[in-house]
């Protein structure tokens, strides 16, 4: 879920320009912290695009936030009862081959821990019984779905998430995130394409199967890069927490995943391309704030993001942009490296995108630009203090005369400050700092370095004050100008910003909402090209 | 020279004054930005110090007696009362006309 946050995030930087983007997130845990943070995430996303109704707005062109996102969820409900455990979903001891099924069981999935444990929180890095069950639990939703009937919202969303696939046809192409190390994301990869496959020809009763051979399915590789407090006897003490996934294990499992991708035809076949992401320094401690107990799901985990994760994000830009993907043959493998010494990394945005048609300045152009945009709103104008920082942008507009954008509510000002707090930076009620998703990703690459520099990354109140906005990157060409001997940087932004005529048919922007975004984005762009 | 001249003249240079502080003043984040009325009361400040040291200027400048110093005290009200109106004036135009930059706040 996390990787998708930072696909996100790269939307509304603006680097999927004029697309329109179909997310469907998968779990099993539909009460999880992760999922909920990125749901609410993808929300606020489609609340500050959509005008005066709430249908997500439609996608623009070179400003921010500039791709639409549809959000579809499906989780596989193992919240009952009689669907809690693997042994209860599969009714072993029902039915006339109930002998059969109970060996066949045995055979596979250990008898007193696997086939018992609490399913609520995920398949525990049981990879092997999470995608039998993944795979069982979308083409139950679709058997349900042909059925017609008593359907939920989840089901529903799988469904118009396969029909878009479907109505794209050979178009389509399908990018999948997760770990190979962990539980759900580990097990859905494999299964993904062919279970997509089977549901629509199940949900079509055979009329109209997608051809899984035509669609082009994309995903990481990606191995362990957090761990977590290795759980004690007394944790797993009851049936329902009988495994426990224990993160000493995730190198092993990493390792014997990848050499089952390397050499599975099944997979060769259904992906066209797998992304190699890895970590290959000290995996990052997920528990500090929970030392006692193993975290296993629910509503409590909610992890910090991590710079792979960003890393992943990447790879769907490459894998949505890329203009030669094979349609048919084996997958391809691709990896890039950093620069790495004296123990730390110094990523370049190349290292990120590749350097084809100038991606990487676009990255650090787009990125740079938000990332300024954060600390105008938050720093300079306080919304990372508890105040309104869009409702100050606009005053500043409204004081030198630009008054286009009264029609924007204050409720709809909140929420762009509420994205960029949880893009940026926030202080609690207490005056404590909340990192919020590029201070995470910043802080999990320590002691390395990522384009921008320190001061950019402050969480000092001091430092914030003195913070020079258009000055953020660790390579001084990237400066703005400060345009005079007693100005800084955040004058030429106000000065392009009150100068500047916006263009609504090259943005392709539709409401007034719109139009002022695009109005900060184009005087954030002329205050960077003044360097 | 001519207090009808030197005036006025003294009545720009304050405006340009005006116009250099007023730019000096930096934009201001915040929900309630205070850099604009700033600029206004540069504006007036010199409005209300102009006649003061154009008045002063005109003193320094009279000749020291006879039928031109009569002429040049006579001068000096009208002068200063050009000079007054026309950084009242001009200050207005150039506020109208660049409305979206600093001195555009001016009124």
């Amino acid at each position: 879920m996390r990787c998708l946050e930072s696909f996100v995030h790269l939307c509304a930087i603006g680097m999927f320009d004029n697309q329109e983007i179909n997310v469907l997130t998968l779990d099993t845990d539909a009460t999880n912290g992760n999922l909920e943070r990125v749901r609410k995430l993808v929300g606020l996303y489609s609340d500050i695009k959509s005008g005066t109704t709430k249908d997500g707005g439609t996608p623009n062109h070179n400003t921010f936030f500039s791709a639409k996102l549809n959000l579809y969820g499906f989780y596989t409900d193992y919240n009952s009862t009689s669907r809690s455990t693997y042994r209860n979903i599969s009714k072993l001891t029902e039915g006339a081959s109930s002998k059969q099924n109970k060996m066949l069981s045995d055979l596979f999935l250990d008898n007193n821990s696997v086939q018992e444990f609490n399913l609520a929180h995920g398949y525990r890095a049981q990879t092997h019984l999470g995608s039998h069950l993944m795979y069982h639990g979308i083409i139950e939703a679709a058997r349900n779905l042909a059925a017609g009937g008593d359907v939920s919202n989840a089901e529903r969303d799988l469904d118009e998430f396969i029909q878009k696939i479907s109505k794209a046809g050979e178009e389509a192409r399908v990018f999948i995130f997760g770990s190979v190390f962990g539980g759900t994301g580990a097990s859905s990869i494999p299964v993904i394409p062919t279970a997509l496959s089977d549901a629509m020809k199940v949900r079509s009763q055979g009329k109209s199967p997608l051809d899984v051979t035509k669609v082009k399915f994309g995903s990481t590789l990606l191995t362990e890069y957090f761990s977590f407090k290795k759980p004690d006897q007394a944790e797993m003490s009851t049936k329902a927490n009988s495994v426990i996934a224990d993160s000493s294990f995730f190198p092993l499992n990493s390792q014997a995943a990848l050499q089952f991708y390397q050499g599975d035809p099944t997979v060769q076949n259904a992906y066209k391309r797998l992304y190699h992401v890895g970590w290959p320094l000290e995996s990052k401690s997920m528990d500090k704030n929970s030392p006692n107990k193993t975290i296993t799901g629910g509503a409590t985990q909610k992890n910090p993001c991590h710079f792979v994760e960003l890393v992943c994000a990447c790879a769907a830009f490459d894998f949505f942009n890329a203009d030669n993907l094979k349609a048919e043959g084996k997958a391809e493998y691709l990896f890039r490296t950093g620069e790495f010494e004296n123990g730390a990394f110094n990523f370049k945005a190349s290292d990120l995108v590749g350097n084809q048609k100038n991606i990487d300045e676009r990255l650090i152009d787009k990125l740079g630009a938000f990332l300024s945009l954060a600390h105008i709103t938050l720093t300079k104008n306080e919304a990372g203090f508890g105040n309104k920082g869009f409702a100050g942008l606009r005053k500043q507009l409204e004081q030198n005369n630009i008054d286009s954008y009264s029609t924007v509510t204050d409720k709809e000002l909140d929420q762009l400050d509420e994205y960029m707090r949880l893009f940026g930076y926030n202080f609690d009620s207490s005056n404590n700092f909340q990192s919020g998703w590029i201070y995470q990703v910043r802080d999990s690459l320590q002691p390395g370095n990522f384009i921008f520099a320190n001061a950019a990354f402050s969480k000092s109140i001091k430092e914030l004050k003195g913070l020079d906005v258009g000055k953020l990157f660790e390579d001084e060409n990237y400066h703005w100008e400060k345009g005079g001997v007693f100005s800084d940087t955040y004058q030429t932004f106000v000065k392009s910003l009150t100068k500047l005529s916006l263009d609504d048919s090259a943005h392709l922007v539709n409401h007034t909402k719109e139009k002022f975004i695009a109005h900060l984005h184009d005087g954030i762009m002329a205050s960077q090209s003044n360097r | 020279m001519n207090n009808y001249i030197l005036l006025p003249i003294i009545g720009i240079a304050m405006l340009l004054i005006a116009a250099l502080i007023s730019n000096i003043i930096k934009y201001e984040g915040g929900a309630n930005p205070k850099d604009p009325k700033k600029r206004k009361v540069v504006f007036w400040l010199f409005f209300f110090l102009n006649p003061a040291v154009t008045y002063a200027i005109g003193l320094l400048t009279s000749p020291e007696s006879g039928i031109a110093k009569t002429k040049h005290m006579d001068s000096l009200p009208i002068g200063l009362a050009i000079g007054v109106v026309v950084y009242l004036l001009v200050g207005f135009v150039i506020s109208k006309v660049m409305k979206n930059s600093k001195v555009g706040h001016w009124f």
